[in-house]
C-alpha cells in the first residue's frame, strides 16, 4: 500500500536558491522601497528587472528538463506532517516570466504615471508585495501555500485598489474586492477541509498520488493508504468528491471574477491604471485559472460541468455589460471578466492547454490595452485645472485622439484587435482553440450543453462590437472635451505620452501579434500548445469526465474550419455593426455624448450589469446589516436583559426578604419581647411590697382552694 | 532550577508586597517595580519553556507526562471513617498549559507597560495588578483542584477593583456584573469539585495508608475496586491528574465511571460535565453567557482590557480542557454536538454583533466572542487538529486581542472617545498608527502569515475531519471569516480612510502619532504574531505530544 510519508519526504534541489531569489527579491522590494523615498521607483524597478532576468534565465535553463519538486516539512500535527513544496515545470516557468515581465513593464510605466504622487514609495512597495504574493501562487505546489499566497494577493489587491485612500469610492471598492474574494475563499477553505480529511495532506503531489488509489465503493469515496505504517481508511460520501472540486473552484470564482462574485472587478478600477493592468487584468485575476490548472486532474465530471457553465455565463454577462459603458476602464474591466470567463470555461470543458494559452495571450494584450488607456487618462489629466473639471476616464470627453496621440492609438489598436480575435493577432489563436474544444465538448455532451456554446459564440460577436465601439469613441471623430468645455485651446494642449509610457505599451502590442507564438493560424502548431503536457484525470473512473484527449484528431479537424469561419464571421459582424452605429456623426454616437445613461431596457440591463450589484447591495448587504442590528438588539435587550432581569429580580426579592425579615421575623421577635415584657410587668405589679396586699391575696387564694377541695 | 514554577507564581506577589511597603513619596517606583517584577517573571517563564521538553510522551492522566513538577503536602487531616482530607501544593506543566504560561507572561508584562500612565491611587492599582498576575499564573500551573480553584477565585477580587475603581463611566455596573457573573460560574465549578473530591482517591497515598508500597499502585487500585481496602483507609484527593483516570474513582461513588448515580434521571457525570462546561463557558465566554464581556471591556482601563481579553478568557478555555474534557471524556463525547454547535453559533453570532457595534472597544469585544467560538468548536471536534487549533487559537488570540485593545487605547488616550462614527481619515493624520491598526485588524481577520490563520485553519480541518461533530458545522462557520473581514475593513474604511475629519476640533492637536512607549508595546506583539504565524512549530512542537495523548484519551470513549 502507498505510504503518505514516502510521498512527502523532504526533497531538495539546487533550484531552491533560485526559487528563494524569485520570492525574496520582490519581497525585499516591498520592505526596502519606502526607505528610498524619491529614488523608490528606480530601486523597485531595478529589483523587478533583476527578478525578470532570473525568471528568463530559469526558463531557458530548465525548459527542456523534467519537472523538479522541492519539499520541506513545515510543522507537525499529531502524526500528520504539514509540508511546503515547490514545483518547477514549464507552466511555472512561463508564468514566472509573464508575472515578472508584466510587473516590470508596469513598474517602468508607473515611473511616469505616478511621478507627481507623493505616496509613490508606498505604491511601489505594494507592487513589490503583489509580485511576491503572485510568485508564491505560481511556485508553490501545495494547496495550503497556494491558499496562503492567494490571500496575500488579495491583500495587495486591497491595498492597491484603495491606494488613494482619501477617495471614499476607492476605499469602498477595496473593501468590496477583499470581501468578495473572501466569499470565494470560504469555498477554498472548505475544499482544503475535504481534501485534508480524505488524504491528510495539502501537498498536491500527495493528493494526486492518493487520489489515483481512491475508489468509489457503493456511493462512498474511499481513500486507503498508510501513514508512517499506520493503515488509514477514510470514507466520505461520494458527493464530497464533487464538492471538493466545486469548493476549490469557488476560490477561483472570487479571484478570477466569475459569476456570481465578479462585481468587485469593475469597482477595482478605482485603483491606479497601471495596477489595473497588472493585477486586475493580466496576473492576479488569472490566478484562479492557474489554480484550476493545478488542480485540474482532481476535478470530477460534475465539478468540471459547474466550472464550464459558470465560465460561459460569466463570459456572456460581462460581454453584454461592456456594450454600453461610458468609462473606458469599465469597458476594459468587463471585457477582462468576459475573457476570464472564456478561460474558466475552457478549464471546465477540459481544454486545459487552450485555457492556459488564452491566459498567456490575454495577459499581454489586456495589459497593453490598460496601459494605453493609462496614457490617455494620464495625458487628459494634464488638461485639468480649476476651471476645467472632468472625469478623465469618461469616453464622452474623448474622441479623435488618433490625431493627438498616434502612437498610443496604434498600440491600442493592435491589442484591441487581439481582443476582438482577428486573425494575425494572438487572441485569435487562443480563443479559436477554446471555441473548437467547446464545439467538440458540446457535441459529446449534447442536449443542454449546447447552451454554453451558444453563449460563447454570442460573446465573440459582442466582443467585436464593444472593442470597435471603444476605438471609435476614443480615437475617431472630434475631440469632444474642448466642445463640452467650450475651450478650444484645450485641443492643442493634448500631447502624446512620453517614451517611458510608450515603450512598455509598444512591447505589449508587439506581443499581441500571433507570430510571437508561431507562424500559423492553428493553435495546435504554436510552440506554447506543443510545449504543454496533456493532463489525465486522476479521480475514480466512475466520477471522471470524458477527456478531450480521447477524441480523435479527425473530429477536431472536421469542426475546425467551421468554428474558424463562424468565429471570424461573428467578430466581423460585431465590428461592422459597431462601425455603423458609432462611426463619427452616426446617430448613436451623437446620442451617446448627450446621455447620462443608456436608454431602454436592454441598455439599462447592460449598463448596470444585469443589476447584480444593486441586488447585492439592496438585498444581501441590507439583509446582513439588518440581521446584525437585530442580533445586536437581541443581545442587548434579550440575553443581557435576562441577566439584568435576574439581577433585578434578586434585588427585589432581597427587598421582599428584607421586609419579611423586618416586619415578620423581626416582628415575631419584637412580639415575643413585648409579650414577655408585658407578662413581666404584670407579675412585677403583683410584687408591690405591700404586706397587706400579700395577706389579702393569700387569703383569697386560700378560700378559693378550700372551695375547690370541698366541691 | 528547582521550584521554578513557584518562583514564577510568587515573584509578582513579592513585588506586590514591595509595592505595598514602598512609601507613597516614592510612588513613581510602583510602576517600575511592577514592570521589573513581571519582566523577571517573563524571563523565568521563557527559561521554563526552553527547559520544557516537547518530546516527553505520557498519558494525559499520568504524572509521567508532567514536567517541572513541584508537589508537597499542603495540609491534611483525618476524618475518621470518612477517610483523610488532604490538599497538595501541586504545580507542573505539560503541553496543555505551557503555551498559556508563556502567553500570560508576555501579556502581563505588556499590560504593565500599558499601565505606565495610571495616575490615580497608584499603590492600590499596581498592588492589585501584581496580585492578579500572581493568581493568573498560579491558575495555569496548579494541578491540584483545590489550589486551582483558589487561584481561580482569587483572580476575581483584583479584577473587580481594577475595573470598579479605574474604569470608565459605568464602571460600578460593569465590575459588579463581571464579579457576580463569574461567581455564578465559580459556584458550579465548586460543586463539581466537591463531587469529584468525594469520588476520587489518591492511589499512591492510599497505598501508603493501607500499608503497601508506593509502587504497587495498580494492585491498590484493584483492591479498592474489590472493596478490600476499606473506606477509612482511602485517601481522597484533589489531584487533577488522578481525577482524569477512571481507575481512581471510588467504587459506588457519585461520579464513578459506570455512571449509576443519577440527577434528574440523567447520569451524574453528564450533569457534572455540564456544570463545569457552563462554569468555564462564562469565563470563555461562550454565547449566551457572554454579555458581561462587552460591558467589562468597555469600562475597563486599557491595560485591564488587555489582560482580560489576552489571558483571563483563556483561563476559561484552559479550565475547560483541564477539567471538563480531561476528567469527563465520556460526557464530553456525549455533548460534543452541542459544544460544536455553540462554537459555530458563537463564531457567527459574535461576528454579526461586531458588525453592528458603534463603539470600537465593543466591536473588538464581540470579535473576541466570535474568536472564542473557534476554541469551543475545536475542542468539540476532539481530533488532534481541532484541539491543537483550539489551544493555538487561545494563544494567538491572546496576542492579537492584546494588540487590538492597545490600539483602541491609543485613540482613547488622546480623545477619550471610542465612537467609530466620530472619526474619519485618520490615516493622513496618524499614518504609523494606521499601519499598526491595519496589521492588528488583518491578523484578527485571519490573514495568512499571522498566527490567527494557523489556528483557524487547524480548527476547521480538525472539525471537518472529526466524527464527533457533523461536517456542516465547520462549513457553516467559515462565514465567520467573511463577516470578520466585513467588520474590520468597514471600520478601517470609516475611521482611517477618506478625508481627515474628527467630531471635535479640539482633538486635532491631541491626535499625535504613536509615541515610543506605544511602539514598545506594539512592535513586540507584531513580531510575535508574525513569528507564530510563520513558524507554528515553535508552539506546536511543545504541545503536540500532550495533545495527541489528550486526543487518545478522548478517543477511548468514542464508539
Amino acid at each position: 500500500m502507498i505510504d503518505l510519508q514516502d510521498i512527502i519526504l523532504p526533497k531538495s534541489d539546487p533550484i531552491i536558491y533560485w526559487i528563494i531569489a524569485l520570492l525574496a527579491i520582490p519581497f525585499f522590494s516591498f520592505l526596502s522601497t519606502q526607505k528610498f523615498r524619491s529614488k523608490a521607483p528606480h530601486w523597485s524597478t531595478f529589483l523587478l528587472g533583476l527578478n525578470t532576468l532570473i525568471a528568463i534565465y530559469l526558463t531557458t535553463r530548465y525548459w527542456n528538463s523534467d519537472f523538479i519538486t522541492v519539499r520541506g516539512h513545515w510543522f507537525k500535527l499529531g502524526e500528520t506532517q504539514i509540508t511546503y513544496s515547490f514545483l518547477v515545470d514549464r507552466l511555472t516557468l512561463i508564468m514566472s516570466v509573464i508575472v515578472n515581465f508584466i510587473s516590470l513593464l508596469v513598474h517602468l510605466f508607473s515611473q511616469e504615471y505616478m511621478r507627481k504622487d507623493k505616496a509613490k514609495p508606498r505604491y511601489f512597495a505594494f507592487l513589490g508585495l503583489f509580485t511576491f504574493s503572485m510568485m508564491g501562487i505560481v511556485l508553490f505546489n501545495d494547496l495550503l501555500f497556494i491558499f496562503i499566497f492567494w490571500e496575500l494577493v488579495g491583500l495587495s489587491s486591497y491595498l492597491l485598489i484603495g491606494f488613494w485612500f482619501e477617495k471614499k469610492s476607492a476605499s469602498l471598492a477595496a473593501n468590496k474586492a477583499f470581501i468578495m474574494n473572501r466569499l470565494g475563499d470560504l469555498g477554498f477553505i472548505t475544499g482544503l477541509m475535504i481534501l485534508y480529511t480524505q488524504f491528510h495532506s495539502f501537498d498536491l503531489e500527495a493528493i494526486k498520488s492518493l487520489m489515483i488509489y481512491s475508489e468509489i465503493e457503493g456511493g462512498n469515496w474511499v481513500a486507503q493508504f498508510t501513514n508512517n505504517g499506520h493503515e488509514i481508511i477514510n470514507t466520505l460520501d461520494g458527493r464530497w468528491l464533487s464538492a471538493a472540486g466545486i469548493a476549490l473552484f469557488c476560490g477561483a470564482v472570487g479571484k478570477s471574477a466569475q459569476f456570481p462574485l465578479q462585481v468587485w472587478l469593475p469597482d477595482a478600477m478605482e485603483g491606479p491604471t497601471p495596477v489595473s493592468a497588472l493585477i486586475h487584468a493580466a496576473t492576479m485575476v488569472a490566478a484562479g485559472v492557474y489554480m484550476l490548472a493545478r488542480i485540474f486532474v482532481i476535478l470530477d465530471a460534475q465539478a468540471l460541468e459547474v466550472v464550464a457553465i459558470v465560465g460561459a455565463i460569466t463570459a456572456f454577462m460581462a460581454a453584454i455589460a461592456a456594450l454600453s459603458q461610458f468609462d473606458i476602464k469599465k469597458v476594459l474591466a468587463y471585457s477582462t471578466i468576459s475573457q476570464l470567463g472564456y478561460m474558466v470555461m475552457a478549464m471546465g470543458i477540459g481544454a486545459y492547454t487552450s485555457g492556459l494559452f488564452h491566459l498567456v495571450t490575454h495577459a499581454f494584450f489586456k495589459a497593453g490595452l490598460f496601459l494605453s488607456a493609462g496614457i490617455i487618462i494620464h495625458q487628459l489629466h494634464k488638461l485639468e485645472s480649476k476651471e476645467v473639471m472632468f472625469n478623465a476616464q469618461d469616453m464622452r470627453v474623448m474622441g479623435g485622439l488618433r490625431k493627438h496621440m498616434p502612437k498610443t492609438f496604434f498600440c491600442f489598436l493592435m491589442c484591441a484587435l487581439a481582443l476582438a480575435g482577428l486573425p494575425g493577432f494572438s487572441g485569435f489563436l487562443s480563443k479559436d482553440a477554446i471555441l473548437l474544444d467547446l464545439a467538440v465538448w458540446a457535441d459529446i455532451k449534447g442536449g443542454g450543453f449546447y447552451i454554453p456554446e451558444v453563449l460563447a459564440f454570442a460573446t465573440v460577436l459582442f466582443t467585436g462590437f464593444y472593442t470597435i465601439r471603444m476605438i471609435l469613441l476614443v480615437f475617431f471623430g472630434n475631440f469632444r472635451l474642448p466642445i463640452i468645455m467650450q475651450k478650444n485651446e484645450l485641443s492643442g494642449r493634448l500631447k502624446e505620452g512620453n517614451w517611458i509610457m510608450l515603450v512598455p505599451v509598444a512591447i505589449l502590442a508587439l506581443l499581441s501579434l500571433s507570430p510571437v507564438f508561431g507562424f500559423t493560424l492553428n493553435a495546435e502548431h504554436t510552440w506554447f500548445v506543443e510545449a504543454m503536457p496533456t493532463p489525465i484525470y486522476l479521480v475514480p473512473i466512475s466520477y471522471a469526465a470524458k477527456s478531450l484527449v480521447d477524441v480523435t484528431p479527425e473530429t477536431f479537424e472536421a469542426l475546425h474550419g467551421l468554428v474558424n469561419a463562424v468565429s471570424i464571421g461573428l467578430a466581423i459582424v460585431g465590428i461592422v455593426i459597431a462601425y455603423l452605429a458609432y462611426k463619427p456623426n452616426a446617430k448613436l454616437e451623437q446620442e451617446f455624448v448627450e446621455r447620462r445613461e443608456p436608454r431602454g431596457f436592454f441598455g439599462q440591463v447592460s449598463f448596470y450589469h444585469w443589476y447584480q450589484d444593486a441586488f447585492y447591495r439592496k438585498a444581501i448587504l441590507k439583509f446582513v446589516m439588518l440581521k446584525a442590528q437585530a442580533l445586536s438588539w437581541f443581545d442587548k435587550k434579550v440575553i443581557d436583559g435576562i441577566i439584568d432581569g435576574l439581577a433585578k429580580f434578586n434585588v427585589v426579592f432581597a427587598h421582599l426578604i428584607k421586609w419579611f425579615d423586618r416586619y415578620f421575623v423581626d416582628g415575631l421577635v419584637h412580639l415575643t419581647v413585648f409579650t414577655s415584657g408585658r407578662i413581666g410587668q404584670l407579675t412585677r405589679s403583683i410584687q408591690s411590697g405591700n404586706v397587706q396586699a400579700y395577706i389579702l391575696a393569700s387569703f383569697v387564694f386560700l378560700i378559693l382552694l378550700m372551695l375547690y377541695l370541698v366541691f | 532550577m528547582v521550584h521554578l514554577l513557584s518562583y514564577i507564581v510568587f515573584i509578582p506577589l513579592v513585588a506586590a508586597l514591595l509595592v505595598l511597603l514602598t512609601p507613597k513619596v516614592y510612588q513613581n517606583l510602583y510602576r517600575v517595580l511592577t514592570v521589573l517584577g513581571l519582566g523577571l517573571t517573563l524571563v523565568l517563564i521563557i527559561f521554563a519553556v526552553s527547559k520544557f521538553d516537547g518530546s516527553v510522551q505520557g498519558a494525559i492522566n499520568s504524572e509521567a507526562n508532567l514536567q517541572l513538577v513541584e508537589k508537597t503536602e499542603w495540609f491534611s487531616m483525618s476524618l475518621g471513617s470518612l477517610g483523610k482530607f488532604s490538599v497538595d501544593y501541586f504545580v507542573g506543566t505539560d503541553g496543555l498549559n505551557v503555551g498559556m504560561l508563556l502567553l500570560a507572561g508576555i501579556v502581563l508584562l505588556i499590560g504593565a507597560i500599558a499601565s505606565w500612565n495610571i495616575k490615580e491611587k497608584q499603590k492600590a492599582y499596581f498592588g492589585l495588578y501584581l496580585l492578579l498576575s500572581s493568581s493568573i499564573l498560579g491558575c495555569f500551573v496548579a494541578l491540584d483542584f483545590f489550589l486551582f480553584y483558589l487561584f481561580f477565585e482569587f483572580m476575581l477580587l483584583p479584577m473587580y477593583f481594577l475595573i470598579g475603581i479605574w474604569g470608565g463611566p459605568r464602571k460600578e455596573y460593569a465590575a459588579i456584573k463581571f464579579f457576580l457573573y463569574t461567581l455564578v460560574g465559580s459556584i458550579l465549578i465548586l460543586i463539581v469539585m466537591i463531587g469529584l473530591y468525594n469520588s476520587v482517591y489518591d492511589p499512591v497515598k492510599t497505598a501508603l495508608e493501607a500499608g503497601y508500597e508506593a509502587s504497587q499502585v495498580e494492585q491498590v487500585q484493584q483492591l479498592v475496586q474489590d472493596g478490600t481496602i476499606k473506606s477509612g483507609q482511602i485517601v481522597k484527593s484533589f489531584n487533577m491528574i488522578h481525577m482524569a483516570d477512571a481507575d481512581n474513582y471510588i467504587p459506588g461513588s457519585f461520579l464513578e465511571k459506570s455512571g449509576l448515580a443519577k440527577i434528574f434521571g440523567q447520569p451524574a457525570r453528564w450533569i457534572a460535565f455540564l456544570a463545569l462546561l457552563i462554569g468555564f463557558a462564562i469565563k470563555l465566554p461562550a454565547v449566551p453567557f457572554h454579555t458581561w464581556l462587552p460591558d467589562a471591556h468597555v469600562e475597563a482601563p486599557t491595560p485591564i482590557s488587555v489582560v482580560l481579553a489576552g489571558i483571563l478568557l483563556k483561563v476559561g478555555g484552559y479550565g475547560l480542557i483541564r477539567t471538563a474534557f480531561v476528567m469527563f471524556p465520556d460526557s464530553a463525547y456525549h455533548y460534543s454536538w452541542l459544544i460544536g454547535f455553540f462554537g459555530m453559533f458563537a463564531i457567527i453570532y459574535g461576528a454579526l454583533n461586531a458588525l453592528a457595534q458603534k463603539d470600537l472597544k465593543k466591536l473588538i469585544a464581540y470579535s473576541s466572542v466570535s474568536h472564542m467560538g473557534f476554541v469551543l468548536m475545536g475542542l468539540a471536534a476532539m481530533t488532534v487538529e481541532g484541539i491543537s487549533g483550539a489551544i493555538y487559537q487561545m494563544y494567538s488570540h491572546g496576542l492579537i486581542s492584546a494588540m487590538l485593545f492597545l490600539i483602541a487605547g491609543v485613540i482613547y488616550d488622546r480623545t477619550h472617545d471610542r465612537m467609530i462614527e466620530n472619526y474619519g481619515g485618520l490615516a493622513s493624520q496618524m499614518p504609523k498608527y494606521t499601519v499598526f491598526v491595519a496589521i492588528a485588524f488583518f491578523a484578527s481577520l485571519g490573514l495568512p502569515g499571522f498566527s490567527g490563520f494557523i489556528a483557524e485553519l487547524m480548527v476547521f480541518i480538525g472539525s471537518f475531519k472529526s466524527s464527533a461533530i457533523p461536517a456542516w458545522m465547520p462549513v457553516v462557520a467559515t462565514t465567520g471569516l467573511v463577516l470578520g473581514a466585513g467588520y474590520y475593513l468597514w471600520t478601517l474604511q470609516r475611521m482611517f480612510f477618506g478625508k481627515f475629519w474628527v467630531k471635535d476640533k479640539n482633538w486635532v492637536n491631541s491626535l499625535t502619532d504613536l509615541n515610543s512607549r506605544e511602539y514598545l508595546m506594539l512592535v513586540p506583539l507584531v513580531i510575535l504574531i508574525l513569528v507564530f504565524g510563520i513558524y507554528p512549530s515553535l508552539l506546536l512542537d511543545l504541545i503536540n505530544n500532550s495533545v495527541e495523548s489528550f486526543a487518545d484519551h478522548l478517543f477511548q470513549f468514542r464508539k
